[in-house]
């Protein structure tokens, strides 16, 4: 069962007399322990998605329904869904940790007493236990992140929304925010994460969605939408100089010898006649032709533009 | 509803104990700038000059325009804040709303607003001489006021939300406030004091100065008619309030600058 199903999302902005429509009928679903990474870029109507989920933006149009409620009609439909937004502090920065957990568990509805508890069992878990009654603006960058994704989480919400979770860190920050996000998915969480750090994305994301003026152009599983977008050619790199009779017969296989590498562009079983044709010399790597996602993404955007 | 009374008090109190000064600062300002305006009054009028029970009505006036000041503005400077800072999002995200979270914020605020109007009052007295009448039945009509009020937050916050920078009306605000609070519509009589009386706050605002400026009696009739403007503003002002997070959501203006 999918924990956010959205169907057919509509949203239009007036503004002194001018239409923008943001989305245009986007459809999403996430399933528990799955992270979906919504890309897009810049205006494509991301934010705007993220929102009307969070209930925050209403839509004209179409249907959120989170853990199977609506967070348009029903208010504590948000009591399942936890946000960590991008652009904002979302945290106190006058409070500490500890107090945030605690402000906001109740917020959301729990007891302060479990609220606090829960507060302690997630400063531990994301390492802020240290820091627990520290001013909360005294924390680095890093580690008000981890605050904010801790505090999202603090009344067990089904799904999180992670909007540009590692926009700003320093690598050690960002990789950590990395590895909570596994760990979070590996335990059951659903998360939608929006970022256009596209190498991230392919870390963590079972499935991507890419949105172009308020489309969605492309949805699939991240493996399979990057195979889609790779080549079946394998480049193998040797050491030493591939001789003429070397280079005849690796023709005859279909393989191009390049300098100091060869390009085989045939079926897959075909390889390891290439590889024998290349015996005794050493060889470096070979290397199936894979796309990423940068590729994926900037291909997916470039011939939409062309349509 | 209690639990979010409970922790927003935590907060203020937590805020309050981490920046003492920001207290301390307010109460001396307000009081300097009332002990001033007091100089300059008996200057003008001589060294003999006697104000009698007109300063006292002044002094609870002025008291009464700073409460109303900070129960007022503590919601729509602090919507402002946030929109800035980018907390206010995750105050929309509770599924209590928007509208409960911040009526608990008044109701636990309340208790901070009153120890620094006291010290205000306190120190005035002290500077000016003025000996003023309490009695618990001021908390009566106090109440009232306070109702009014905080519809008149609401409907400020509710301007906050959908404008975003409304400072110079906050400031500008200031001073509607002060004729509001401050004119002694009680002493008006035929259609001026059933206009003046049929504004917020206004009826609570008599009764006090009768009550303390003036030693009378506790009017009951007077203190209901104030109880049900503070009540009919209040209701007024959530009412708007609520509208104007609708609107807001509709037009996609939560969230920062």
């Amino acid at each position: 069962m999918s924990v956010l199903v959205c169907e057919n999302l509509q949203k239009t902005f007036h503004s002194h007399g001018r239409s923008t429509r943001a989305v245009q009928g986007v459809s999403l679903r996430v399933g528990p322990g799955e992270v979906l990474a919504f890309l897009g870029p810049n205006g494509a109507g991301k934010t705007t998605t993220i929102k009307m989920i969070a209930g925050l933006v209403r839509p004209d149009a179409g249907t959120v329904r989170v853990a199977g409620r609506d967070p348009h009609r029903d208010p504590w439909a948000l009591r399942q869904l936890g946000a960590v937004l991008e652009g904002n502090r979302n945290v106190y920065w006058r409070l500490t940790p500890l107090e945030n957990l605690e402000y906001f568990g109740v917020l959301r509805g729990l007891s302060a007493a479990t609220a606090r508890r829960r507060g302690r069992l997630l400063l531990e878990r994301f390492n802020l236990t240290d820091k627990q009654n520290a001013l909360t603006q005294q924390l680095s960058r890093g580690m008000q992140q981890k605050l904010a994704i801790a505090v999202s989480l603090v009344h067990e919400p089904s799904l999180l929304l992670l909007d540009e979770p590692t926009l700003g860190l320093d690598v050690e920050a960002a990789e950590t925010v990395k590895r909570m996000v596994r760990e979070l998915a590996a335990g059951g969480q659903a998360i939608v994460l929006t970022t256009h750090q596209l190498d991230v994305a392919q870390q963590l994301s079972h499935r991507v969605a890419i949105i172009r003026e308020g489309r969605i152009i492309a949805e699939d599983r991240t493996d399979a939408l990057l195979a889609r977008f790779s080549g079946e050619q394998y480049e193998i790199e040797v050491v030493g100089e591939i001789d003429a009779a070397r280079r005849e017969r690796l023709r005859a296989l279909g393989a191009e010898p390049l300098n100091g590498r060869v390009v085989y562009l045939g079926v897959p079983e075909g390889l390891w006649d290439v590889l024998d044709a290349l015996r005794p010399l050493t060889i470096l790597r070979v290397e199936k032709d894979r796309a990423d996602l940068t590729e994926v993404f900037l291909k997916l955007i470039r011939e939409e533009e062309r349509a | 509803m209690l639990r979010l009374i409970g922790i927003e008090f935590k907060r203020s109190l937590l805020m309050l104990r981490r920046y003492p000064m920001e207290m301390v600062g307010q109460l001396i300002v307000i009081t300097m700038i009332f002990y001033g305006l007091f100089l300059g009054a008996r200057y003008i009028a001589g060294p003999t000059a006697q104000f009698g029970e007109r300063l006292d009505a002044l002094v609870v006036g002025y008291v009464l325009w700073t409460f109303a000041l900070f129960a007022i503005g503590d919601l729509s400077w602090g919507l402002m804040d946030e929109a800035r800072t980018g907390t206010l999002e995750q105050v929309f995200l509770s599924p209590y709303g928007p509208s409960r979270v911040y009526l608990a914020r008044n109701v636990a605020g309340l208790l901070v607003t009153l120890a620094l109007n006291l010290g205000i009052l306190l120190l005035i007295q002290l500077l000016t001489g003025v000996r003023l009448d309490f009695s618990p039945a001021v908390l009566a009509p106090l109440g009232a006021v306070l109702l009014g009020a905080y519809g008149l937050g609401f409907m400020l916050g509710a301007l906050a939300l959908l404008f975003k920078r409304i400072q110079a009306f906050l400031n500008l605000f200031q001073f509607v406030l002060m004729f509001l609070i401050m004119t002694p519509f009680e002493q008006f009589s035929g259609t001026a004091r059933l206009a003046g009386e049929l504004l917020p706050m206004t009826i609570g605002a008599g009764q006090l100065r009768t009550l303390m400026a003036r030693g009378e009696a506790f009017d009951p009739v007077v203190f209901g008619l104030a109880l049900a403007s503070g009540l009919a503003y209040l209701i007024a002002g959530l009412w708007v309030f609520g509208s104007a997070v609708r609107a807001a959501k509709e037009r996609g203006l939560l969230g920062g600058y």
